[in-house]
Parts: C-alpha cells; sequence; structure tokens
C-alpha cells in the first residue's frame, strides 16, 4: 500500500504539478506560503475530511501550532503534512481505474460542488491519443467552462497536456484505481491538488 | 476456420427436419427451401422426403458433402448432432434450440463441449439459441419467418450482426420494407464458438458488405472487438446500438473513480475512440449503417438544404444547428446561379426553396451548382413527392448523382404511400434516404462523425 504522501510524491517525480508539502512536526516546519492546509497522512482513514483529518485555510504560525497539536491528539503517532492552498481554478477531475473488463480506462470530469448532482464525465480506454484528449474535452456537457467563466479559465493545450500525460503515466505504472481529484485548471497551467491511489 | 466460407455454402442440411406443419423442424426446412439456390437435404427417422425434400436416417447416411446443417433438435439431442456433423466435415453449423447456457451450468458445460468440438474439427458453430443466419445472395435464411408475415431480405450492402435474435429479425423485417438491402444477418445466439469479432472479420473480407450494424447486449472479446472495429472503421463504417446497462468489471471501493465508474460508466466515448459510431435504437441502427454503405463520409459541417416545402426546410435547419452543422448562406455568385435555375417566387439561399413549383430539372441543377461550388461538405435534399413538378425519374439523377457527384447527398422524404414507394425505390437504387426530417439530419451526423474518424486514423481514401 502506497500511503498519500508517497503517492504525491511519485507523481511529482513524474512532472506532475502539485502544491508545495512540508512535513509537520511543529508549525516552524511549515516554510511555504499561508495559508495552508494541514492533513492527516493515514491509510486508516478513507474519508478525511468528515473525519476531521484534514484542515484548510489555516492562516498563520499561530494557528498552525493549534491545528498540529489538536490533530497530535486526535491521531496519535500519524505524520501530519502540510501543503500550500491553491488559488482558485477551475475544478476538474481526472481518474484511472483498472477494469477487469474493459481495461485501463480514464475518467475526466467536471469537479466542484456540483459535481456528484451533474454527472458530468467521459472515459476513454488507455493509452489515448492527442484527439482522444480533444473528443474527452468536447465531450462533456458544459466544457464551455474552459473558455472561460467568471474570472476562470483553462485553455485547451493545457488540459489535452494534461491528460495525456496522465495516459503516459497509467500505462506504465499499476494501480488499481487513481483519482487526481480536484484538479485546479488556469489559463496557462494546472495543480493536481489532491491525490489518491488505490493500489 | 474463417466465417467468410459461409457466403459460399452450396449445400444445407436440416437435421430434425419435421413432417407436421407449424413445428419448428418443418418452418425451418420450407424457409430454407423456399429461397436457397443449393442442395437441400434433411435427417429424420423414418420420413424419406419432406416438402419435396430428400431426407436421409442420419447424418453419416448423407452421401453428399455438408456446408451448413441447421439442428432444430432440443437441447438434449442438439450435442449428438453436432458431434456426428463434425466428423462428417461438416464446416457450419447452426443448433436453433435454446436451454443450453442461459438455462444453468449443465448447460454452459454442453457449450464448452461445443466450443471444444468446434475448435478440434474446424467446424464453425453459431448458436445455439440463435435463429441462425440470412444470406440473401444465397436465398438462405434459417431463421422461423414465415412468408405470409416477412419478406425476404434484398441483397444489398449492409451487414447486420445481433445478439437478439428476435430483435434483429425484426429490424430486418422493417427495413426490407423500407428498401434496405442487406449482405448477410448473423444472430449469435449464447455465442458458444463464433463471437461478433468472428463475424466483423468475414464482413471485414466480403465485398459486398460496406457497412457492418451490431446489436450488442455483451461483448465477448472486449480488447480485440475494439481493436478489430478501429481496424475495421478505416475501411468500412461501423455502427453498434449496445442494449442494456454496460457493467465495468471492477468493485466499486471508496475511491471516487470507482463510485463513478459504478454509477455512470458509459461506452459512448469509449465507442468513438474506436471508430464505432453509436446508435441509440433499432431505427438509428440501421439508417446509419446504411448511409454509411450508400454514402461517401461527409468531410466538414456545411450542409446546403435543397426542399420544395419551406417549412420543411426551417425544421431541417434547426435540427442541422442542433447537430453542430452549419447552414450557411451561399455565396453571390452561387446564389445568382440558384436564383435563374428555380421558381421566381422561391428562396435562392439556404434552405433552397424551389416552392411547389420545383421539378426534376431543377432538384438537378440547383444540386449541381451547389455540388459544383465547393462551398458545401454535404447536401440534405428533400424530394417530396407530392409536389406537382417532382416525378420518380428524379431517382435516376439523384443514383447518377450519388455515384458521380461530388459532395454527399442525404435525401429526406415524407409522406404516406406513395412516398414510400418512391423512398424504397430510391434506396434501391443506392440512394441513402429517410422517410423523416430527424432521421435524415441524424444519418447525416453519422456520415460526418465517420468522415472526422477518417481524416484522422483513415488510409487517405
Amino acid at each position: 500500500m502506497v500511503t498519500e504522501l508517497e503517492f504525491k510524491e511519485s507523481l511529482e517525480l513524474e512532472g506532475f504539478i502539485l502544491p508545495r508539502r512540508f512535513l509537520l512536526e511543529s508549525e516552524e516546519d511549515f516554510l511555504g506560503k499561508f495559508p495552508v492546509v494541514v492533513k492527516v497522512n493515514s491509510e486508516k482513514i478513507i474519508h478525511k475530511s468528515e473525519a476531521g483529518a484534514v484542515v484548510t485555510d489555516v492562516k498563520n504560525r499561530e494557528e498552525l501550532r493549534e491545528v498540529i497539536s489538536r490533530l497530535k491528539q486526535k491521531f496519535p503517532g500519524e505524520i501530519l503534512y502540510g501543503e500550500e492552498m491553491q488559488p482558485r481554478g477551475i475544478e476538474v477531475m481526472i481518474g484511472l481505474m483498472n477494469d477487469a473488463t474493459f481495461g485501463k480506462i480514464m475518467l475526466f470530469g467536471l469537479g466542484g460542488f456540483y459535481a456528484e448532482l451533474l454527472k458530468d464525465v467521459t472515459f476513454k480506454r488507455i493509452p489515448v491519443d492527442s484527439y482522444d484528449v480533444e473528443d474527452m474535452i468536447d465531450e462533456l456537457k458544459f466544457s464551455a467552462i474552459f473558455r472561460g467563466y467568471r474570472n476562470l479559465s483553462a485553455s485547451r493545450s493545457v488540459i489535452s497536456k494534461l491528460l495525456l500525460k496522465v495516459s503516459n503515466y497509467a500505462e506504465k505504472v499499476e494501480f488499481s484505481q487513481i483519482d487526481l481529484n480536484p484538479v485546479f485548471l488556469y489559463e496557462n497551467s494546472y495543480v493536481i491538488v489532491d491525490a489518491k491511489k488505490f493500489q | 476456420m474463417s466465417i467468410s466460407d459461409i457466403f459460399n455454402v452450396k449445400s444445407v442440411v436440416i437435421v430434425g427436419a419435421s413432417r407436421e406443419r407449424g413445428k419448428v423442424g418443418n418452418v425451418v426446412l420450407r424457409n430454407v427451401k423456399r429461397n436457397f439456390r443449393g442442395d437441400i437435404f434433411a435427417v429424420h427417422p423414418s420420413a424419406d422426403d419432406i416438402e419435396g425434400v430428400k431426407c436421409f436416417r442420419s447424418v453419416e447416411e448423407i452421401p453428399e458433402k455438408i456446408d451448413l446443417a441447421v439442428i432444430s433438435l432440443p437441447a438434449g439431442k442438439t450435442m449428438d448432432a453436432v458431434r456426428s456433423l463434425a466428423s462428417r466435415g461438416c464446416r457450419f453449423c447452426i443448433p436453433i434450440a435454446g436451454g443450453f447456457g442461459e438455462q444453468g451450468e449443465e448447460g454452459k458445460s454442453m457449450e464448452r463441449e461445443m466450443r471444444r468440438i468446434a475448435e478440434e474439427s474446424g467446424m464453425r458453430i453459431i448458436g445455439p439459441n440463435t435463429v441462425g443466419v440470412i444470406i440473401p445472395r444465397l436465398g438462405l435464411n434459417t431463421a422461423l419467418t414465415t412468408e405470409e408475415k416477412s419478406e425476404f431480405p434484398v441483397d444489398g450492402k449492409v451487414g447486420f450482426i445481433s445478439q437478439s435474435g428476435a430483435l434483429g429479425l425484426l429490424t430486418m423485417d422493417e427495413f426490407t420494407d423500407m428498401g434496405v438491402g442487406f449482405s448477410a444477418f448473423f444472430s449469435l445466439g449464447n455465442e458458444a464458438d463464433v463471437d461478433e469479432s468472428d463475424v466483423m472479420d468475414a464482413f471485414l473480407n466480403d465485398g459486398r458488405t460496406k457497412s457492418i450494424a451490431l446489436y450488442l447486449e455483451r461483448i465477448s472479446r472486449v480488447h480485440s472487438f475494439l481493436n478489430k472495429s478501429r481496424e475495421i472503421s478505416r475501411i468500412k463504417g461501423v455502427v453498434a446500438m449496445k442494449g442494456g446497462r454496460t457493467e465495468s468489471g471492477s468493485r466499486a471501493t471508496s475511491l471516487h473513480t470507482g463510485s463513478i465508474m459504478k454509477t455512470s460508466f458509459s461506452l459512448t466515448s469509449i465507442f468513438r475512440q474506436y471508430g464505432i459510431i453509436e446508435a441509440n435504437n433499432e431505427v438509428e441502427l440501421i439508417d446509419f449503417a446504411s448511409a454509411l454503405a450508400l454514402s461517401k463520409p461527409v468531410s466538414g459541417r456545411r450542409v446546403a438544404v435543397v426542399t420544395s416545402a419551406g417549412g420543411v426546410g426551417v425544421i431541417a435547419t434547426d435540427l442541422l444547428e442542433k447537430s453542430a452543422f452549419q447552414v450557411n448562406p451561399p455565396s453571390e455568385s452561387l446564389r445568382s446561379r440558384i436564383k435563374r435555375d428555380i421558381s421566381p417566387i422561391g428562396s435562392p439561399s439556404n434552405p433552397v426553396d424551389m416552392t411547389a413549383e420545383a421539378t426534376d430539372q431543377q432538384y438537378e441543377t440547383v444540386i449541381n451548382d451547389i455540388s459544383d461550388s465547393g462551398e458545401y461538405d454535404a447536401i440534405l435534399a428533400f424530394v417530396l413527392f407530392q409536389t406537382f413538378g417532382v416525378t420518380e425519374g428524379v431517382i435516376d439523377f439523384l443514383a447518377r448523382y450519388v455515384k458521380e457527384g461530388k459532395i454527399p447527398i442525404v435525401v429526406g422524404t415524407i409522406g404516406g404511400r406513395y412516398s414510400r414507394d418512391m423512398t424504397r425505390k430510391l434506396l434501391l437504387a443506392g440512394v441513402p434516404t429517410y422517410p423523416s426530417i430527424q432521421r435524415a439530419v441524424s444519418s447525416l451526423s453519422a456520415l460526418a462523425e465517420r468522415g472526422r474518424f477518417l481524416r484522422r486514423y483513415g488510409n487517405g481514401n
């Protein structure tokens, strides 16, 4: 089993962009910009937010000290880490699944508050080519969002390069399921805000 | 052995033939006899002759070579017949009876035994639990259709594979009446041996088949099926209707991807990835396959609409635009050419409305003008036979245009018996024709989707 922390580090080694991350023994270990999100690196807790194992929007070092001491009490012996909060982007999710019938499948869909309701997702078999990723963008019902919505936008080339990169990655690694969720898209870049792997 | 040889079957044996009218073994015998152009024999324990067909006591006693056998015996007796046919060197065997894998473990093991026999002997088995095959060029029909109730299909260009025998036959009946011809129909039943990928290979190699229509409830070998579809799609159009929810094989886990796979997995965009055009119902399935068989693919989104009824043009334009087509006005020079062709009260824009004064000649000159202009990627022509000056004569021109015209054309008709008769004549003359605005527009979309696939992956032809 790969822990979340190890998985995120492995994604960075592959050249994916993730938030800057710091292991936290004390509040002094965080060398990034506030606000910060503090997470417990535990395999036992699956729904971290519900379990209180994620604390978002920690604004300064003082707050950070309190949060760390609280989490240490609640989850004794577990590793804590902090990630810089990311500027708001267009939220999407990318998923990978090694399906018993269809083989390795990539999912691309809208994320965010209404994601579960809209279920705006599309699926392709791995590997995809540059035409397939163009189709994946167009196959979303709300793909117009990428062209710009409330001061947010995402260029097609950022999305298609990212999807191709995920497909290449999926070809060479073994997994049962992978969630890159949410991914924030910006006009010229992206960041994988959270990532989970199920071996 | 390849399934392709089934298109050259010269002799058919009915094992389990019956003298009693109405019994399966009798209906099948009479069906085969009605149109089949090769030799027919039957196996019956006591009769010498049934319905004028010579009978033998057993498979072993048949002196001639057996190309294809239809077994109309109950499941229990079917296995023995399969064995004797295999050892007699029969090449294709169609066990009709149900009561195999769909009934449980015992049936499943009989199907495994069938597959083993097929692999050892080289005899290919289609079924069990199938209505078999219809191959119009041979006059061969092994299905339980009756002469009074359904017309024998016309030989044509659509190859049809169905995992439901009945739905397949009903659809064939409907479209045969409409004027669509079929190169062959395969009902696959329980697929003990032959599956959809095997038949696709045969259709790929068959010169008469120009497009393939598939009704699928399950895909036997996913990887091979998808890759094969992608290869075939570079040469012939492939349309599929997938019935039932497609379950992914994976158990959902707590991860998000898994739960979405469980609730929302769809093959639509995976089909597109492999060049398969998806149909939502049985009408689209054959409409699209027929368009792909008769017409060149559409290579862009610019469509010119030609009509003799203004309202038809208005709705067609709405539906085209909803399907991401562009119904742009013609250039000034094309406009003035069209203006010369049609009535002064008509509209030389797009849609071109020739009004009730339209004639065969006007359809011809307007369509040629549009085609020569280079301003459009396809023509959608509503040939409305109720129009006074529009006659059966226009069919010759349209058939010629389909063969020689620069850009693809799809024809729409609307109307009753006379119009349906003309639709049939148009289709039999090779003109992709649809008796509704929506169906014509959707079929044009299928042609455009194929055009897009070929631009990406085609061999340049």
